[in-house]
């Protein structure tokens, strides 16, 4: 009896945080939903067809945000897996400061980082354009990437690369054959997770894109701000949509590439047999 | 392999690209907020050092009730997100099925972005949100107007409602998976002497998932603290959150004025240098006392 109580308050609770979700899917496929309604009184696709429609500043933002993650992505993973390799196999004095400097980020606010060195990018010329927000949007995703890639190298160790190594692989050959594939679950979730941090970024884009570079965020604060609700419900819903998609495309093309490269010993076997 | 203690390159080299993105960052950013903060003029250099900017920042009352608004909302949406976190992680570890599906769906949250959060704290509580729906149904209310105003509010309950809704959830899935390590062999053996569900929750649960539960509490205190969405989005024009404030006085285009956003920013930063400061200090304690207990 008590048990069951239990999964009562489980259920609710999982409730509390579903069902605004499932709220907002809702209003976005709405047309008229009036004060006091409970329900909706018309659907219709009004909000959505406003993003789609071809050539809509909507979609070009969410092309320009797209885009801007998946360097973030790439260029967070390929600065902090020789970080988290550092910090995970290797004993050096210093050690533990740069590992504090490292998850720093978590904790010291974005907003004044972002101000005090929006100066700097001014003067090198960053502001306003994409690259200045491909860089500024690396710093939040830094400590994911160095925890993660951590955990996995103090897993894994380097046993694996050294005996490639013996064998004859070059530097490239061993990461991309024995170290890629090893720590691709760290990869695909820190991939994962950087990919969300950045394609959520508001503030430090706009504060560093100046409003030249329009991201899917900046288009869509105006219609929350204005209570616009089938509007910013219909962008929240292609924002999550997008968000899921983009996740499941990042796991599935690692996990090709893990497929085509998990014969371990090809590589190694080509080069006895030449 | 490698010999004695000679000092290794290796790891530095494979640290450098990240900390030196990371250095470049945290010495612009913070260096040129200190710098002006203290009364340096990037075309006449330093007339002299002052700290008259933060004295008369913390003369302001815009600025001290902002930083209150900031703090206390910080903290009560972060006590109530880690305890429904952890409350929810227990139940749930309890449990004898694994609930995937539940899992699954109260990660939703996490990947929603804050934006999309503000937009649904703005639908369900505003004065013609879903709850005055409820209320006008059940008789309560006639009117919008009628429903307390909770959003745009001085005392910030929409901004806590919002980072409850996105950091409960957090907590939870980081909670979970620490609970689960800690199921296992020690329960079994606590078991075996007789402890109960409650000895197990306070000699065993709680303790060794405490360390967890600072640091998470920590990372959603300084998040909440420390952005911008939430509190443009949800909250009052005054007191306007801290880094809500601090942007407004950045985008002054009067150069006077740049000493004392800038001020501002150091408080902002300071407070975070501070968190990161308590968080290294405790884990040391913590360290320090899980070996005593391990080699006893």
């Amino acid at each position: 009896m008590k048990i069951r109580l239990w999964k009562v308050l489980l259920v609710v609770t999982a409730l509390l945080f579903v069902l605004p979700v499932l709220m907002v899917l809702l209003w976005s496929v709405t047309v008229s939903w009036p004060f006091p309604d409970l329900f909706p009184r018309e659907f219709g696709l009004r909000g959505l067809s406003q993003i789609f429609r071809e050539g809509s500043r909507a979609l070009g933002s969410l092309a320009v945000s797209l885009r801007i993650s998946l360097w973030v992505t790439l260029l967070t993973l390929m600065i902090t897996i020789p970080g988290g390799k550092a910090l995970g196999i290797y004993k050096f004095p210093g050690k533990g400061f740069i590992k504090l400097l490292l998850l720093a980020p978590l904790i010291v606010s974005p907003v004044a980082i972002g101000m005090g060195i929006h100066g700097t990018f001014i003067r090198l010329g960053l502001t306003n354009t994409e690259l200045g927000v491909v860089l500024i949007h690396l710093f939040p995703g830094i400590p994911y990437g160095i925890r993660i890639f951590t955990n996995v190298f103090e897993m894994v160790g380097n046993r694996l690369e050294e005996q490639g190594k013996v064998l004859g692989a070059n530097g490239l050959q061993v990461f991309f054959h024995l170290t890629l594939p090893t720590i691709l679950p760290g990869v695909i979730s820190a991939g994962s997770m950087i990919f969300i941090i950045s394609f959520s970024q508001y503030f430090l884009t706009f504060l560093i894109g100046g409003g030249n570079v329009i991201t899917f965020p900046l288009m869509m604060v105006p219609y929350i701000q204005s209570g616009d609700r089938m509007m910013a419900a219909s962008y929240s819903a292609v924002f999550i949509v997008a968000t899921l998609i983009a996740l499941v495309a990042i796991e599935r093309v690692l996990k090709l590439y893990y497929r085509r490269s998990s014969g371990l010993s090809g590589v190694f076997y080509t080069r006895e047999k030449r | 392999m490698e010999k004695g203690k000679k000092l290794q390159i290796k790891p530095y080299l494979y640290l450098l690209p990240v900390m030196s993105f990371l250095l470049f960052i945290f010495f612009f950013g913070l260096g040129t907020s200190i710098l002006q903060s203290l009364g340096y003029n990037s075309d006449g250099g330093f007339q002299s050092v002052t700290m008259a900017h933060y004295r008369d920042v913390f003369r302001s009352s815009a600025f001290v009730s902002g930083l209150l608004f900031s703090l206390r909302t910080s903290l009560i949406s972060t006590g109530i997100a880690v305890v429904f976190g952890v409350g929810l992680a227990y139940l749930m570890m309890r449990q004898k099925k694994e609930w995937r599906l539940f899992r699954a769906l109260l990660t939703l949250p996490v990947i929603v972005p804050h934006l999309v959060a503000a937009f649904i704290i703005f639908t369900i509580f505003s004065q013609s949100g879903m709850i005055a729906r409820v209320g006008v149904l059940m008789g309560m209310i006639e009117h919008p107007r009628e429903f307390p105003a909770l959003i745009f509010d001085r005392q910030g309950v929409g901004v806590v409602l919002a980072y409850v809704w996105k950091g409960a959830p957090f907590v939870f899935l980081i909670l979970y998976q620490v609970l689960r390590s800690i199921h296992g062999d020690m329960v079994e053996a606590a078991r075996n002497l007789g402890a109960g569900g409650k000895d197990l929750l306070l000699q065993i649960y709680l303790p060794l998932s405490l360390p967890s539960i600072f640091s998470t509490f920590i990372l959603l205190f300084a998040f909440s603290f420390g952005s911008y969405e939430i509190p443009f989005l949800l909250g009052p024009t005054a007191p306007r959150a801290l880094p809500v404030l601090a942007y407004v006085e950045h985008i002054q285009p009067d150069w006077s004025n740049r000493p004392y956003a800038m001020a501002m920013n150091m408080v902002l930063a300071g407070i975070s240098v501070l968190l990161v400061w308590i968080y290294h200090r405790v884990f040391k304690l913590f360290r320090r006392h899980h070996w005593e207990e391990r080699s006893q």
